[in-house]
């Protein structure tokens, strides 16, 4: 299985088109990431429908490239115009900026392009030790086991980093209702389908989060168009000094940490990491005054975080078919697509493209490192493309990336209703992000729920015999009510 | 009756409606489902979990009294309005003429001053979106006046 691994990994370096797929998709992921609004998870969205033609190996590489270069190309535009490229670099705005506005940008850009590749590369060897181990451990799995897995996955919608924990939850059982829609599977009855037949087999992925991220960003992006970026000017990105490196390993190392642990919970990513990562790096700091006014250890535990979080998200993904975050729910979304079944299976029979994506994502670390040293200049005047040429481009790669996944035009149109329903909901503090893991959840609450009962002749509550399930439900429950008692006993304590 | 409360209000009616659609789904034989769920089931399960949810956002609401949220830009509504524009022209014309005037007139309406930007805008993406999907994806776009022009 080892030396399996190291060779399946070992490949992708000596698979020239391989290669060239994640340069050529680093650069993009790079140019995503420094667009303000054009996130890791728009980006993916935008690009799924482009790799249905593709190995599912490369396309499930390309779309984990994107990720971790976009999530890492945040960083370029927070610290050069205090606009994070994507949410996961909001935290670097912290201290990115101030030290650019010192005329030390070069110096900022370094730091964080040097914390996302160590946070990275950090991932995925963790991703590579843990995610078999996890996969022995889900073999064990049957129906309450999977259900209250997913009652688990579903309860960490709670505390998703945007929105209040009631709306997401609400957020999250809008897209498990989504995921009732069509034929049902038992009894092939047909269920909120309005006649409709192209929704026999239920609502499909893509064009639903093509407008849930992509549309509703543009509808959101049409708030901004008057908005005025002003640039800090930088020479070159200058790599840590010696002095440098002393002050932040420890807290790039403790950020790793953190990323991962982070990324690996259900439902939570990159940006939850960062902020966590960063405000503990201040916590740990010996120069806590200089956080806020350009401190490198900020910049460090911000980024290193963030991009440990991307492989740690890949964890649950790829193991259990749990999505750790928004783009997560993209990339499982696109190992469906190809026939890649996540969940022990893919650890059993398919231990070799399993680990060709893990070497496609560590070799996009490095790709997005050296670009980030030598073309960050360039990349963060994309940054500058006026938002009137660039979001109608976007809709127009919306819209036909809707129709080419199963060329109807109900995908366009349900592309354009989501979207327009995921800009309303944002509006109004509802993240989008829950309704996309809702719907990818839903049918494995619903079915693994239905096996379960059949399993204990209609005693649901023979779920909580299962030592597995009873624990992943006290999970649930402590993630869904442990907030409040813990707010509660405070306030008694007080 | 505040703005903010209008969230909650079409969120319960929405929800109250799928429960009376759900009453409404067939019901299937003792036989095959068993000791399992009707179809119906799941998703009023789903909707009396979210209008308890909602009773809990109403309450938050109350007590914490946010701000009501202001009209959305002229921006939005327009791009909006484009959608369904966009929705006429695929149905009655063409989906790249549709994606053309959409294109053109978004970037107008989001401030572009140049007309000779906005139309290159308009006519280089589609061309190239065309390009990459049909002779290196292989995809068959729906029929119109202009498909039909290279369809035969």
């Amino acid at each position: 299985m080892f030396e399996q691994a190291i060779s399946a990994m070992a490949s992708v370096v000596v698979d020239p088109y391989l290669l060239g797929l994640i340069f050529a998709t680093t650069i993009l992921g790079v140019i995503i990431g420094v667009l303000p609004g054009l996130g890791a998870t728009t980006g993916a969205a935008l690009l799924l429908p482009f790799t249905l033609t593709m190995d599912p190996v490369h396309a499930i590489a390309v779309l984990a490239t994107i990720y971790v270069s976009a999530t890492f190309a945040g960083s370029i535009t927070a610290i050069l115009i205090n606009t994070p490229g994507t949410s996961a670099a909001a935290a670097t705005t912290f201290d990115g900026y101030p030290l650019a506005q010192k005329g030390e940008a070069g110096r900022a850009l370094g730091i964080a392009v040097i914390s996302s590749t160590v946070g990275g590369i950090f991932s995925v060897l963790i991703l590579c030790f843990a995610a078999p181990l996890l996969a022995r451990v889900a073999y064990e799995f049957r129906s309450p086991e999977y259900f209250a897995l997913t009652v688990f996955g579903l309860s960490m919608l709670a505390s998703i980093s945007a929105g209040g924990a009631v709306k997401n939850l609400i957020g999250g059982i809008f897209g498990v209702w989504l995921s009732t829609i069509g034929a049902e599977r038992v009894t092939g009855i047909e269920r909120f389908m309005f006649g409709n037949y192209e929704l026999y087999e239920g609502l499909h992925f893509v064009p639903i989060f093509i407008g849930l991220f992509a549309i509703s960003e543009l509808l959101v992006q049409s708030k901004t168009v008057d908005k005025i970026i002003k640039t800090v000017s930088m020479k070159a990105v200058k790599l840590p000094t010696l002095e440098d490196y002393k002050k932040i390993w420890k807290t790039i190392l403790r950020s790793c940490g953190i990323g991962t642990f982070i990324g690996v919970l259900p439902a939570e990513g990159a940006t939850v990491a960062s902020m966590i990562g960063y405000s503990e790096a201040r916590r740990w700091s010996k120069n806590k005054k200089e956080f806020g006014k350009g401190s490198i250890e900020g910049i460090a535990g911000a980024e290193a975080a963030n991009n440990a979080a991307t492989g740690g998200a890949m964890v649950p993904t790829m193991v259990l078919g749990i999505p750790g975050s928004g783009t997560t729910a993209i990339i499982l979304v696109g190992l469906m697509v190809h026939g890649l079944r996540p969940g022990v299976y893919l650890f059993t029979e398919q231990v070799e493209k399993v680990y060709q994506i893990f070497g496609s994502m560590f070799v996009a670390n490095v790709m997005f490192m050296l670009m980030g040293l030598y073309a960050a200049k360039l990349f963060a005047r994309v940054s500058l493309v006026p938002t009137q040429i660039l979001w109608p481009i976007v809709f127009a790669l919306s819209v036909i990336g809707a129709y080419a996944f199963q060329g109807q035009l109900l995908d366009v149109w349900l592309a354009l209703i989501f979207g327009v329903i995921g800009f309303f909901a944002r509006r109004h503090g509802f993240s989008v992000a829950p309704i996309a893991v809702g719907l990818i959840l839903g049918e494995m609450v619903e079915t693994n729920l239905q096996h379960s009962l059949k399993m204990f002749d209609g005693a649901w509550w023979m779920i909580l015999t299962q030592p597995l399930a009873l624990m992943f439900l006290v999970f649930a429950f402590l993630g869904l009510c442990g907030p409040m008692i813990f707010s509660w006993i405070t306030k008694q304590k007080d | 009756m505040k703005n903010i409360y209008l969230i909650p209000l079409i969120l319960s009616i929405f929800s109250l409606a799928v429960i009376a659609i759900a009453l409404q789904l067939d019901t299937s034989p003792e036989m095959i489902v068993g000791d399992s769920m009707q179809a119906r089931s799941f998703p009023i399960f789903l909707m009396i979990l979210k209008l308890i949810l909602i009773g809990i956002l109403t309450f938050q609401f109350y007590k914490n009294n946010p701000k009501p949220i202001a009209l959305e830009k002229y921006h939005t509504w327009g791009s909006m309005f484009l959608f369904l524009l966009f929705y006429l022209l695929t149905v009655y014309t063409d989906m790249f003429i549709g994606i053309f005037i959409v294109i053109f007139l978004m970037s107008i309406l989001w401030g572009e001053r140049r007309i000779w930007v906005a139309f290159l805008t308009a006519t280089i993406t589609p061309g190239l979106v065309f390009l990459l999907f049909d002779y290196v994806l292989k995809i068959r776009f729906p029929r119109g006046i202009l498909m039909n022009l290279y369809y035969g």
